[in-house]
Formats: structure tokens, C-alpha cells, sequence
């Protein structure tokens, strides 16, 4: 079993599949490279991936001249240009940060600035009265906002699944449960030990999130430490989707961009993160005190809220670190990159780190690996189910099989694809970002038992412990 | 789009969308159509094995699954679209359903929504905590247990003290588990005394004064944590049932046309079950979450002669008369929530209603400066209130104000 992998089969390991490590091994395999995505937990999105704000972002306010802003954009401009050939989703809503005193309203024309100076010339300061025109819901408070129209709602885990896909039919390969403990480097390849067995690779990319730095160690010591932050949210109902039309931002400040209120593509609204810097980097509870805090500020920002109900409350870590910027570094004397302290922008920036790295491993790395050209426009394009409520859903064509999950109109056909999709779920946490099963406002009452019936000796957790005695 | 036409269409077949049915058809209705959800009739009493149902109705007790055959042997000729979720109502009594074959649309002279009710599971309730597996209500492991045979867990804790508290404890004993503990915030249980014994029986403690504020576990529930005066502890277990605090099911009114109450936020009825669109009743635990199976048939019994009269008269309602029925959050919910008062009318109103937080006082209802109803009551929570013989009349407009005020308000007082 030890050895079994010894002989590099593989160009590139990448350890970690969050949005970031897909989007990387579905860039390199487009290169050509022969790709093993290594991943600790039982699905993709194991890690901070699973729990963000699911904003498809401009980069207006990223730090100029970044490193982030570039990701950011490049990333932007690519989900654009392939997301309809993956089916997946995009939701026009754009975006108001909305000034709630005198001073944030003060400063409004440096984010204005600041956004034309990183490109997005469309960003535009809007008085007080076309803003209550636009947003009729929110309180009467709101002074003014800044008006980004190109801040997008996109789907969080169909998006990297779709990369991840994509690699998967041009010859990647991926392990679930695979943590990576270990490692030593050659002089010309890397072995990686894993609570799977070793692996060798010519090349070795870190993209592990909340585990960055440990892993980093691997190769070398870090340069950074990252100190995980907690960002909690809550889900509001549907009925609650329309009281707003665009994401309501907030003016940022140094730590966070704030508390953010936005529609889901999913037909939800919804309202956090908070920003709770924590130790531990694997558990990230979700607290009654501060989900109560949060339905306090969202109510101040719209007081209709208050007649909607939660739906969902969860929480993620975001991996930042005393850096401002990400901290994406090659190491070509050694064979290794790593791409870390990627923080909340890291949905949007994905295809954008992705084409980053490969820039990198093309410049620096040329004696270790020879990519050539992308072959984007040859490759096959995986279509994805489509889970948007404002797109055409399954249920409203019919694929001959009953609804199981009502809240979120999930038909059986489509459980068992996913459980048997190129990617198939492999626990329930997997099955629910792929399906939208047991998301919706009854939180499972309806459907879990007959998931748990379905998906019986078909999950490494599964929903029963049997039958009953 | 294919369509389906027909008199009256109600949503869900629980027992007060059977009964609504049963007295359609009685009445001489033509074509009733019951859109169900699930692949049966039944709703919840289906999955529930212990015998709190048929009191009322048949006279003697009985479990859920026999009440249901008992009241469908009465109700006949009704045609039962089963795996037809209704998407959306719209007014002028349409709906839209999705069915294994795609979207239909409905078209009915009127609309029943019979949705009834479900406990309010952990996100709501914003319990601390991670979200392993093996976390749900009662209705759910009454599903698991009843109707899939699986059982989701050996040794849970079971978070309430109401009814549908010592229900789960029961289900679990039939799947072959045991709750280790149930937990109540306050000093006595939700339910009647009684039920204690019970809990007793099964050899599973009660903690009075007790709050849950930690769940952990990566995979399945692994503990949770309980706050009472004396402090915090861990309690191993391997589940946590959420049992009562029941809610309507009233996504599809929430997401229409239909008025809501400003304080319950479920949506208005009036005294014959009517909402604010004349052509719709709201009938069952939809909208008075949530009384017996038995209550809920009587009602649509009377929901369905209402309704074959409108159907028969239909100038019957109009929509301009309908005043909600003010109240405070003490009070969680009431039916009727509204009056329809024309302005000759009179006639008794019979309140139901729900409290939120024990009181023990004058519940007094007063329409603009005029006394309707003023009597004491011992109320607790989870307990249907009633109250009796109200006087409803446009009298106000009698008095000084040129202008009628049908404006109806319940206050709770001090005794």
C-alpha cells in the first residue's frame, strides 16, 4: 500500500480542494499536466470554501497594485466568459455600499476613487433619494451609497464543482480523505505521505486554506501565520429575497468588509459575516449570541426583516493572516508553490490564482515542467445542474421522479445523479451543496428521512444508524 | 402548460383538507380536488402511532394511521392528485404545481390551503453549536421511525417538554432508542402533568430551568451543553431532537397576494375561515399551530359548508369588511385572526387562541371603546384557548363617531 503511488505518475500535486485548488488543477490539466488533487475531508469544499458570501466581486476595493486585485479581476472577467458553458449561474443584482452616518458618507469619494483607480470606472456615488428609489426597503438612515454594478451573485459550490469537473474529464485525479501529513523532496520530485499512502509528483502546490501554514512547512518555514476568522451568517426565508434588489455593502473598515445583506442565487437573503478572529482552525460553532447581534444590525439596515424568518445559520473561517495581500509563493529551487492567506475574495479570485499559478510554473518552473498551450476552447464543457431559483429548474420540466425536498424543490432524479455525478457525493454536507436537499426552512423535517433512505450504504456517514429494532 | 379545472382545490390532505372535502361533497359540490404533496393522504397523524386522535370525532381513541382511514372511508368522490407540490397561488384561484411530469396549472372557483403545521428546528432557534448529523424535530424521526423503518440515532437528547416531546420519546422506543435527557427552560413541563410519568417510565430525566447552548460533533452529534442556575454541563448523546414550538407551514402565503397578521405573521382568516382573498380559506394547523388532528377535521367540516354556500351564493363575500384582530406578542396566534362585519350585522364570535408565555389574568376584547368579552383565564403555552360567545356588531357606529370603527382588539390585563 506504502509504495504503491512511488513512481510519479504526476506532474502536480495539489493539496486542498477548496474553490482555490479546483480551480488550479482544472487550469494546469487544460495545460496538459497530469494533476492529483489531494483533499483531507470527504468532499471538495471541506474547508473554508463551504461558508462564504458567494459574491462574484469587481475588486473595487481591493488593495491597488495587489496581488488580490489582479486574482480578483482576472477571475471576474473568466467566470464571465465561461460560465454559461458550464451552466452555471449569474445573478444581475450589482451592488450599493450604503453610508449609514455622516463620516461614511464622507467617505464615499474615496471608494469611488479608489474603485476607478483599480479599473471599475463604473462605480458611481448616488444621493440619498435615488438610493431609498432603489432600495425602497431600506431605513431611513441610509445617507447615500456608492453604486458598484458589476458586483454579481454567483453558486458558491456548483462553481468549483464545475472546475473540478471540467479537470476530471481531461484526466485528473482527485482522493477524498487524503490528508497530507508529510513530505520530502528529492532534488527532482516530491513524495507526500498521507493518511492515504505516499504520492510523488514532480511538483507540489499548497492551497489548503486554514491549514496553510502548517503545511507550508512541508517545503519550508512560512512567511506567514494564519490566523483564522470566523464569519457567521444567517439565511432569511425566500420571502425575504425581495426586499432588497442589490447587495447592500457596508463602508469597510481596516479588519472586515462588514456585514453584508444580499440575495442568494438560491432565492434566500442573506446577512453576515461577522469577523471573530479564532485559535482553532478546523471548528467554526455558530453562536447564539452573535446570530442575534447580526439580526439586530440587519434589522436596523431593513426593518422589514423582522417579519421574515431564519432558515439556516452557519459559520466558516476565512484563512487570513498578518498580510495584507495573499501570500502566493514559488519556490522553484524546490519544486513548490504556495498559494495561502486567500480570504474572503477567494471565490471570485479562483480563476484568477489559477491562471496566476500557471503564469508562475510557465516563468519559473520550465526545468520541473513543461505546460503547453491551453487548450480551453477544445476541452469539454461539464454541464451542471442548475440550482438557481431564478433560472429553470429541474421540477418545472419534470424528470418523471416526485419532489423529496419541498423547501427547495429537489426532485429524486436529481439526488441520485449527484450520488452518482462525475464527482459524486460522498456525504451529506456534499450532497446538499450539490442538490440544495435539506437547505430549505423545515431544516429536513420533510425530506431527511427518505434522503436517509435513498442514500442508504451510499454515504461514509450515513443518516441512520439502521433499521429500527 | 397543462391545466387542471375544478370547483374546489385544497392544498394538502391532512385531516382538515379531508374533512373540507368530505363536507364539499356532502354539500353537493361537484369536482374536489385534493393536491398532496406526499405519495399518500394522511399528513402528519400518519407517522403517529399513539392514540391521541378520534376523541372528538369517533368518540374513542385511536392512533393517527387508523384515524385517517377512518376519516378518508368517509370522504368520497374526491379526486386526490398525489406528488403535486403547489408552487404558488395566485389570485383569481390559480396555482401553480409542479408534478413528476413537470408545472401544471390549477383553476378552481375557490382555494383551501390545509398546509398544517411543523416544529421549528435548530436554525431558527439559533442554538450555539456545529452542525453534525443526527440534529432534527420530532416530525422528522416520526418519518425516520414510522415511515422509513431506519433509525437515526441510539441515544438523543430531546430539547422541549410539550407534547410532541413525549411523542418523540415514544417514537424512539418503538425504533429501539432512548432519549438520555430532555430539557426544559422552564420550572415545570409544557404538557400536561401527567406526561411526567411518562418520561419516568422510559427512565429519561427532565431538566427544569434548562438551556441548551452548545452542540458538538465533526460527524454526528457527539454532546451538547446545558445551562441551568447552577452552571453548564456536557451531556453525551448522539442526537437532538427539537420537539414543539410549532409554526405554520405558510411558505405559499407568505410568497402570495394573501394579508398576514402583523403580529403572528400568519395569515389573516376571518370567522369562516376566509382570507383576504375572498376566493381562498386557510383552514387547520396552517393557521393555528398547532391543535389535535381532531380540531383541525371539525374545522374544515364547517370550513367545507362555508365554502359550498360561497360556491352556491357567490356574492357572499366581498373583500372591503375584513379587519384584523389586534393583539400583543403574548398572544401567539388566534383564530379567527380577522372580522368580515358588515355594517348590519351581528353575530357571536368562538376565539381560539395560543399564548406564548403563561398568564393568568382578565382577557379582555374591546371594539373601539365598547366591552365585547371580559373574563379570567389560566393560560399556558401549547394549550388551545377559547373563548366563548363574543358579541360582534357595528354598535360603534352608534355612537358618537360618524365613522364606523369595526376596529377589534384583545388585551390581556392583570387579574
Amino acid at each position: 500500500m506504502l509504495n504503491q503511488n512511488a513512481n510519479s505518475r504526476w506532474d502536480v500535486i495539489v493539496i486542498g480542494a477548496g474553490v482555490v485548488g479546483c480551480a488550479i488543477v482544472r487550469r494546469l490539466c487544460l495545460g496538459g499536466a497530469k494533476v492529483l488533487l489531494l483533499e483531507r475531508g470527504a468532499d471538495i469544499l471541506s474547508g473554508a470554501s463551504k461558508a462564504n458570501s458567494a459574491i462574484l466581486h469587481t475588486g473595487f476595493d481591493a488593495p491597488p497594485g495587489s496581488v488580490e486585485l489582479n486574482c480578483i479581476q482576472a477571475g471576474y472577467k473568466e467566470y464571465l466568459d465561461i460560465h454559461k458553458r458550464l451552466n452555471l449561474p449569474l445573478l444581475q443584482t450589482g451592488a450599493l455600499v450604503v453610508a449609514w452616518d455622516q463620516e461614511q458618507l464622507s467617505t464615499l469619494d474615496e471608494i469611488v476613487e479608489k474603485a476607478h483607480q483599480n479599473g471599475v470606472d463604473d462605480v458611481a456615488q448616488i444621493g440619498k433619494s435615488e438610493l431609498h428609489a432603489r432600495e425602497p426597503n431600506l431605513a431611513e438612515h441610509a445617507l447615500g451609497a456608492a453604486r458598484v454594478p458589476g458586483e454579481l451573485v454567483i453558486d458558491p459550490w456548483s462553481s468549483p464543482l464545475a472546475y473540478l469537473t471540467q479537470a476530471k474529464l481531461e484526466g485528473a485525479e482527485y482522493r477524498f480523505n487524503a490528508e497530507v501529513n508529510g513530505g520530502e523532496f528529492d532534488g527532482n520530485s516530491w513524495q507526500l505521505s498521507t493518511t492515504q499512502g505516499h504520492f510523488n509528483a514532480k511538483l507540489a502546490i499548497n492551497c489548503t486554506g486554514n491549514q496553510g501554514d502548517i503545511v507550508e512547512r512541508i517545503c519550508a518555514e512560512p512567511q506567514f501565520k494564519i490566523r483564522p476568522r470566523k464569519g457567521q451568517f444567517l439565511v432569511y426565508d425566500k420571502s425575504a429575497a425581495n426586499l432588497i434588489s442589490s447587495i447592500i455593502l457596508p463602508v469597510p473598515t481596516k479588519i472586515t468588509k462588514g456585514v453584508v445583506l444580499t440575495k442568494t442565487i438560491f432565492g434566500n437573503l442573506l446577512l453576515g459575516p461577522t469577523a471573530e478572529e479564532q485559535e482553532d482552525r478546523n471548528e467554526a460553532p455558530v453562536t447564539t449570541e452573535k446570530l442575534e447581534e447580526l439580526i439586530v444590525i440587519g434589522t436596523k439596515m431593513l426593518p422589514a426583516l423582522s417579519a421574515h424568518g431564519v432558515t439556516a445559520t452557519y459559520a466558516g473561517l476565512r484563512p487570513a493572516t498578518e498580510h495584507k495581500d495573499y501570500q502566493i509563493h514559488a519556490q522553484p529551487e524546490k519544486n513548490w508553490i504556495g498559494v495561502n492567506g486567500i480570504r474572503s475574495t477567494g471565490l471570485t479570485a479562483a480563476l484568477g490564482i489559477a491562471t496566476y499559478v500557471e503564469n508562475l510554473l510557465r516563468e519559473k518552473f520550465t526545468n520541473s515542467l513543461a505546460l503547453s498551450d491551453t487548450k480551453a476552447n477544445k476541452t469539454s464543457w461539464p454541464k451542471m445542474p442548475m440550482l438557481a431559483q431564478h433560472e429553470t429548474r429541474t421540477h418545472q420540466s419534470g424528470d418523471g421522479t416526485e419532489m423529496i425536498c419541498h423547501c427547495e424543490s429537489v426532485t429524486r432524479g436529481e439526488i441520485e445523479r449527484a450520488l452518482e455525478s462525475d464527482i459524486p457525493a460522498r456525504s451529506l454536507g456534499g450532497l446538499r451543496r450539490r442538490t440544495r436537499v435539506m437547505m430549505g426552512r423545515c431544516n429536513g423535517f420533510y425530506c431527511s428521512a427518505k434522503v436517509a433512505k435513498i442514500t442508504r450504504g451510499r454515504l461514509e456517514v450515513p443518516l441512520s444508524t439502521g433499521e429500527t429494532t | 402548460m397543462s391545466e387542471l379545472v375544478c370547483d374546489v382545490a385544497i392544498v394538502g390532505a391532512g385531516p382538515a383538507g379531508i374533512a373540507a372535502a368530505t363536507a364539499l361533497k356532502d354539500a353537493g359540490v361537484q369536482n374536489v380536488m385534493i393536491l398532496e404533496r406526499e405519495p399518500e393522504a394522511g399528513g402528519i397523524p400518519r407517522h403517529i402511532h399513539h392514540p391521541t386522535f378520534g376523541l372528538l370525532v369517533f368518540h374513542r381513541p385511536m392512533s393517527g394511521p387508523k384515524f385517517i382511514a377512518r376519516i378518508l372511508s368517509k370522504c368520497r368522490n374526491v379526486q386526490f392528485e398525489f406528488n403535486a407540490s403547489v408552487m404558488e397561488i395566485k389570485p383569481e384561484g390559480i396555482l401553480n404545481i409542479a408534478t413528476p411530469e413537470g408545472g401544471k396549472i390549477v383553476k378552481a372557483k375557490h382555494i383551501v390551503l390545509a398546509t398544517g403545521a411543523r416544529e421549528r428546528p435548530r436554525h431558527p432557534r439559533l442554538i450555539s453549536g456545529l452542525r453534525p448529523q443526527g440534529i432534527m424535530t420530532t416530525g422528522a424521526l416520526q418519518k425516520f421511525i414510522y415511515g422509513e423503518t431506519l433509525c437515526p440515532f441510539k441515544r438523543p437528547v430531546i430539547v422541549g417538554t410539550e407534547l410532541a416531546s413525549f411523542s418523540a420519546l415514544s417514537t424512539l422506543k418503538s425504533g429501539g432508542a432512548k432519549a438520555v435527557a430532555m430539557i426544559e427552560e422552564n420550572p415545570r413541563i409544557t404538557a400536561y402533568r401527567p406526561a411526567m410519568c411518562f418520561a419516568a417510565i422510559m427512565g429519561t430525566p427532565i431538566h427544569y430551568n434548562s438551556r441548551i447552548v452548545d452542540i458538538g460533533g465533526m460527524n454526528q452529534v457527539e454532546y451538547v451543553r446545558v445551562k441551568d442556575k447552577n452552571g453548564t454541563r456536557q451531556i453525551d448523546c448522539d442526537g437532538v431532537i427539537f420537539s414543539g414550538g410549532f409554526v405554520g407551514e405558510t411558505a405559499l402565503s407568505i410568497n402570495s397576494h394573501l394579508e398576514h397578521h402583523p403580529v403572528s405573521h400568519l395569515p389573516l382568516v376571518d370567522q369562516n375561515w376566509v382570507s383576504s382573498d375572498p376566493q381562498i380559506s386557510i383552514i387547520g394547523n396552517c393557521v393555528h399551530p398547532a391543535d389535535m388532528g381532531d380540531q383541525c377535521y371539525m374545522e374544515g367540516l364547517e370550513a367545507g359548508k362555508h365554502i359550498a354556500n360561497l360556491i352556491k351564493n357567490p356574492r357572499a363575500t366581498t373583500n372591503q369588511d375584513l379587519f384584523h384582530i389586534s393583539h400583543d406578542s403574548r398572544i401567539k396566534m388566534l383564530t379567527p385572526s380577522a372580522v368580515r362585519i358588515k355594517d348590519d350585522d351581528t353575530g357571536e364570535l368562538t376565539i381560539h387562541l395560543h399564548v406564548r408565555v403563561p398568564f393568568w389574568g382578565k382577557i379582555l376584547i374591546r371594539q373601539a371603546d365598547q366591552v365585547l368579552y371580559s373574563k379570567t383565564h389560566r393560560c399556558l403555552p401549547a394549550r388551545r384557548i377559547t373563548l366563548k360567545n363574543v358579541p360582534i356588531s357595528s354598535h360603534p357606529r352608534l355612537n358618537t363617531e360618524s365613522h364606523f370603527s369595526p376596529k377589534i382588539e384583545i388585551i390581556l390585563g392583570t387579574a
